[in-house]
């Protein structure tokens, strides 16, 4: 039986940019904007050279009212 | 009954919460393994002092002087800034383990004046510098230093020159279980005015922003009271005397500082010091709301002089009057004099004033060293992407197998500021001290670590949070057996149901031991460093660069002092329950197995070294070789701890179970062929199980009471003074491996290089021995006499020797003749300054050669144990002991006369 390996959500920041970023249960990263309704807001994350993402403690996501 | 007993009283029965508010607030939550998110465990680096100001706890909280509810939602604490400090002075500082050249370090004078068990009445000191505090100077002068060179401490900044600093006296006194009031003493000692900002906080421990839920707690103004609110905990109030500014803020991260993204809220945990410090502006909430807040109180304090802050804490409403002036006087005053008398029932007579004031901070140490203790293991993995329940998970760094654990409990710390979690061997000591003022407390730290939320599954108890899975040594027992003993003597009757669950879990754990640690299954074993860090010759917890695995004689010995502390509780309850009867046989004939294994002379390798009398350690090489590591240390000693007297009670009661023994003893004569004969009686027709018998222990005994190996004019050390001029060396693999003696701090890094037991002397094992020769004694009795100190032609019995090592180790914190106290060596403001003299800190170890103190400034907790030592040899005497045996200690219920010592004798 093959199963499907669930990808942990994790919290990062650029901190090139000082966003938050966001990795969602399917692996893709999001820039989520300050404020009440940052998911909605949400926005591609774009890997380039410059970037450097910095993993912040999982309990941060809380703090974000993610949808997951 | 004194009042403080009455309380005591009150809280056991659940009539009245007095053990609600404590000083359960730690020194330092920064740089602990719990709050570590770090891909490798850097604990001491992810979360920095720095941060600490800024950054929310996820896990508790800290500050100076500071109390909590038991559950740590509302914490208060004292801040202070003397105008030139760059940051507010919210909570300790020291150096991390890679700043100082001796591991992590505080770098604050603050002492713990004294407390009642119920937190009725404390006070603490807190000296803080005029002057600009030394951050940068500590930091770059320590990291400069070698680790042959001593600690740079804050005193040899000169920042306390000519007494330019201020005495901060903090005191609680609860006129009601949740009415404390708080008084602040500001002394200036200094010989111009000096202004102080004294800014008492009061906020909520931060549990809404991890957890996603909508309940949280509010702080707001009301006139000129602080409401704090919560769902759970209920309402308190804030009440400050004068009309002091308060600023609001929330005690959330600072997102810019800390990661650099912008924050959701303008008002951020640092919001305070940054209107204080920096003057700005829109940092604290003009709204008079939020989570954290400060009462702003500028003094300014003629020298000589004192200033006062004072506060209430309280479940009461605003509107009753006399909060202040004479009603604080008269609630403040009474509970002061009723720790005294607290105290005056504790203290034996005997002690003079200066005894009774360091059995009194000693205690108090104790007491304030109390932390709210919180870390739910599973979702700190789950929080750091490892899920225990998935195969292809990421491993964490450390404490990977312990998702079991939910921690969340008020519990005794070694030390809150360098040791700020619990270590389960030093909390078995503790409680031996913590027992004279509070039995309750100590029965229930006992059967917390035994709680499934704290013990694995698999029986291990938990070392401590660096890794819960290290191996300490097994004094679990022991700690229970004394502490039902205690009781049964005061009350005339033992908390048996008690004492019948930790049996219960003590057996998983003593099969844990056996079933891990025992490789070879002939009753030998390992263990690791089993808490004595650097003593061995290699890394004892690590593969051995020879290959091969030791035997050591600590971890055996340890196993055979468990093996008669479960007989002692299976005896005990055997005595009205025949179930155990069986188990008091069976740990008998496990003593037996483990005593003479550790004593068998045989043509192989045992660990007893019939040239030199002593005990070593045993290398098991891969080639099938082996060989003793012979360093003398108390590695060596520990064998001689395992000694306790039994009544045969238990074997008269159950005739088959005396007839089972004779006929295991008569069908295995080997058994007990090289260890003390478990058959013959001693004074009392007393049993006597020991590894060692009298030959042995005669031989054993030369050696440690030799002033040029282990006897110091401060008690026994970790390593002979032997190997000061002759090293032990280790060759192996083109590398030599070297042991000598080191009084003072650890030359290496190993474990850290933040503890030394390559010499100094160290309060719990030397406790172990002194409990030893007591039960020796009440055996062997006065015929059994040795000379003390070796070569002396000074003879004494068992019990003055014991007597003459307790002498000693309380020695190092007492007055000598020429004013000074051998604790603080060459510190001279230390030594002489009346404001400082009397202040005593309780240090992790002190020199081997001249008492001073080491390691750990306040790890009163096991050092705190010098309490009880001085209490047994105020209370009882030879007589007593002789007559009723270990119950000659136990059955003293009030201080008993006893017969000078020689010295006053002559005097």
């Amino acid at each position: 039986m093959i199963t499907v390996r669930k990808i942990k959500v994790a919290l990062f920041v650029d901190r090139v940019s000082n966003q938050w970023v966001v990795r969602d249960p399917d692996g893709d990263f999001w820039i989520i904007p300050s404020g009440e309704d940052g998911w909605q807001r949400r926005e591609p994350f774009l890997f380039s050279e410059e970037s450097e993402l910095e993993a912040v403690p999982g309990h941060y996501l809380h703090m974000l009212r993610l949808p997951f | 009954m004194n009042a403080e007993q009455k309380r005591l009283d009150e809280a056991r029965e659940n009539k009245a919460p007095w053990k609600k508010w404590g000083p359960y607030l730690s020194e330092r939550q920064w740089g602990t393994v719990r709050e570590d998110y770090s891909e490798g465990g850097d604990a001491w680096n992810y979360f920095s002092h720095d941060q600490a100001r800024s950054r929310a706890y996820r896990w508790g909280e800290d500050g100076l002087a500071g109390i909590s509810d038991d559950q740590q939602k509302l914490c208060f604490a004292l801040a202070l800034w003397n105008g030139k400090d760059p940051i507010l002075k919210e909570r300790l500082f020291g150096l991390t383990n890679s700043e100082s050249n001796h591991g992590e370090d505080v770098k604050e004078y603050y002492f713990y004046l004294d407390s009642t068990p119920t937190h009725s009445y404390m006070k603490y000191l807190y000296k803080y510098p005029q002057a600009a505090y030394p951050y940068s100077n500590l930091v770059e002068t320590n990291r400069g230093r070698s680790r042959t060179e001593m600690e740079y401490e804050l005193i040899d900044t000169g920042v306390f020159s000519d007494d330019r600093y201020f005495d901060v006296f903090v005191e609680y006194a609860k006129a009601s279980p949740e009415d404390v009031l708080i008084q602040i003493s500001i002394h200036n000692r200094g010989p111009e005015p000096a202004e102080i900002h004294a800014l008492p906080t009061l906020w909520f421990r931060n549990d809404w922003s991890w957890q996603g839920h909508a309940d949280r707690p509010s702080l707001q103004q009301l006139d000129g009271t602080v409401q704090a609110a919560d769902a759970k905990l209920g309402t308190r109030y804030l009440y400050c005397d004068g009309d002091p500014r308060l600023l609001f803020t929330e005690n959330e991260t600072n997102m810019q500082r800390i990661f650099g993204v912008p924050n959701r809220t303008p008002y951020v945990k640092d919001g305070i010091n940054n209107a204080v410090v920096h003057g700005q502006e829109g940092v604290v909430n003009p709204e008079k709301k939020g989570t954290k807040v400060a009462a702003c109180y500028k003094l300014v304090v003629k020298p000589g002089e004192c200033g006062i802050v004072r506060l209430r804490l309280s479940d009461v409403a605003p509107g009753a009057a006399g909060r202040f002036g004479s009603a604080f006087d008269t609630v403040l005053d009474a509970r002061r004099a009723e720790a005294d008398e607290f105290y005056k029932t504790i203290t034996p007579a005997k002690l003079n004033s200066d005894e009774a004031n360091v059995m009194r901070q000693a205690l108090a140490g104790m007491l304030w060293s109390k932390q709210f203790y919180h870390y739910d293991v599973d979702k700190w993995l789950e929080e750091r992407g490892s899920d225990p329940f998935k195969a292809k998970r990421k491993a964490a760094p450390r404490n990977d197998h312990w998702h079991h654990m939910y921690n969340g409990d008020v519990i005794s710390m070694p030390d809150k500021w360098e040791y700020p979690w619990y270590a389960a061997w030093d909390l078995a000591f503790h409680v031996i001290a913590l027992t004279l003022v509070d039995p309750d407390f100590g029965k229930q730290q006992l059967k917390l670590m035994l709680r499934e939320r704290y013990m694995h599954p698999n029986g291990q108890i938990p070392a401590y949070e660096w890794n819960f899975g290290d191996v300490n040594p097994p004094v679990h027992a022991w700690s229970t057996i004394f502490t039902y003993a205690l009781e049964k003597g005061q009350k005339g009757e033992g908390d048996k149901d008690w004492l019948k669950s930790c049996f219960q879990k003590l057996l998983l754990n003593f099969t844990w031991w056996v079933n891990r640690k025992d490789r070879s299954g002939r009753n030998v074993f390992e263990g690791g460093f089993l808490g004595l860090d650097n003593i061995g010759v290699f890394d004892r917890s690590a593969p051995l660069p020879t290959g091969g695995y030791l035997e050591q004689a600590d971890g055996t010995a340890w196993m055979a002092l468990y093996c008669e502390n479960m007989l002692e509780i299976a005896a005990e309850l055997a005595l009205t329950d025949e179930d155990y009867a069986d188990m008091a046989l069976k740990f008998v004939e496990h003593f037996l197995w483990i005593a003479s294994s550790m004593a068998h002379v045989g043509d192989d390798a045992g660990m007893w070294d019939e040239e030199d009398g002593f005990f070593y350690d045993v290398l098991r090489l891969p080639d099938g070789r082996a060989q003793r590591l012979k360093v003398r240390s108390m590695v060596g000693l520990l064998p001689l701890c395992a000694a306790t007297v039994f009544t045969g009670e238990v074997l008269t009661k159950y005739p088959e179970l005396q007839a089972r023994l004779r006929h295991f003893l008569a069908a295995r004569p080997e058994v007990s062929a090289a260890i003390h004969d478990p058959v013959k009686t001693g004074v009392a027709g007393r049993h006597l199980a020991s590894i060692l018998d009298e030959t042995k222990l005669r031989r054993v005994l030369e050696k440690m009471l030799d002033e040029n190996e282990f006897l110091s004019p401060y008690g026994i050390r970790s390593l002979s003074r032997y190997h000061a001029e002759h090293p032990y060396v280790f060759q192996t693999g083109g590398q030599e491996f070297r042991v000598a003696y080191l009084p003072a701090e650890s030359d290496t890094g190993m474990f850290g290089g933040n503890s030394n037991w390559r010499g100094p002397i160290w309060m719990p094992v030397n406790a172990l021995i002194i409990r030893a020769l007591l039960q020796y004694y009440a055996y062997y009795g006065n015929e059994f006499t040795v000379e003390c100190p070796t070569g002396s032609g000074n003879k004494m019995n068992l019990y003055q020797v014991a007597d003459e090592i307790g002498r000693r180790l309380t020695r190092m914190f007492l007055r000598d003749k020429d004013g000074g106290r051998p604790v603080y060596g060459g510190a001279e403001k230390f030594q002489r300054d009346p404001h400082w003299r009397d202040c005593l800190m309780f240090y992790e170890y002190f020199h081997g050669d001249n008492g001073a103190g080491l390691g750990a400034s306040h790890q009163t907790g096991w050092t705190g144990v010098v309490a009880r030592i001085m209490h047994v040899f105020a209370t009882t005497s030879p007589e007593a002991l002789l007559e009723g045996g270990k119950r000659g200690y136990h059955k003293t219920v009030a201080p008993v006369e006893k017969k000078p010592r020689r010295k006053e004798v002559a005097a």
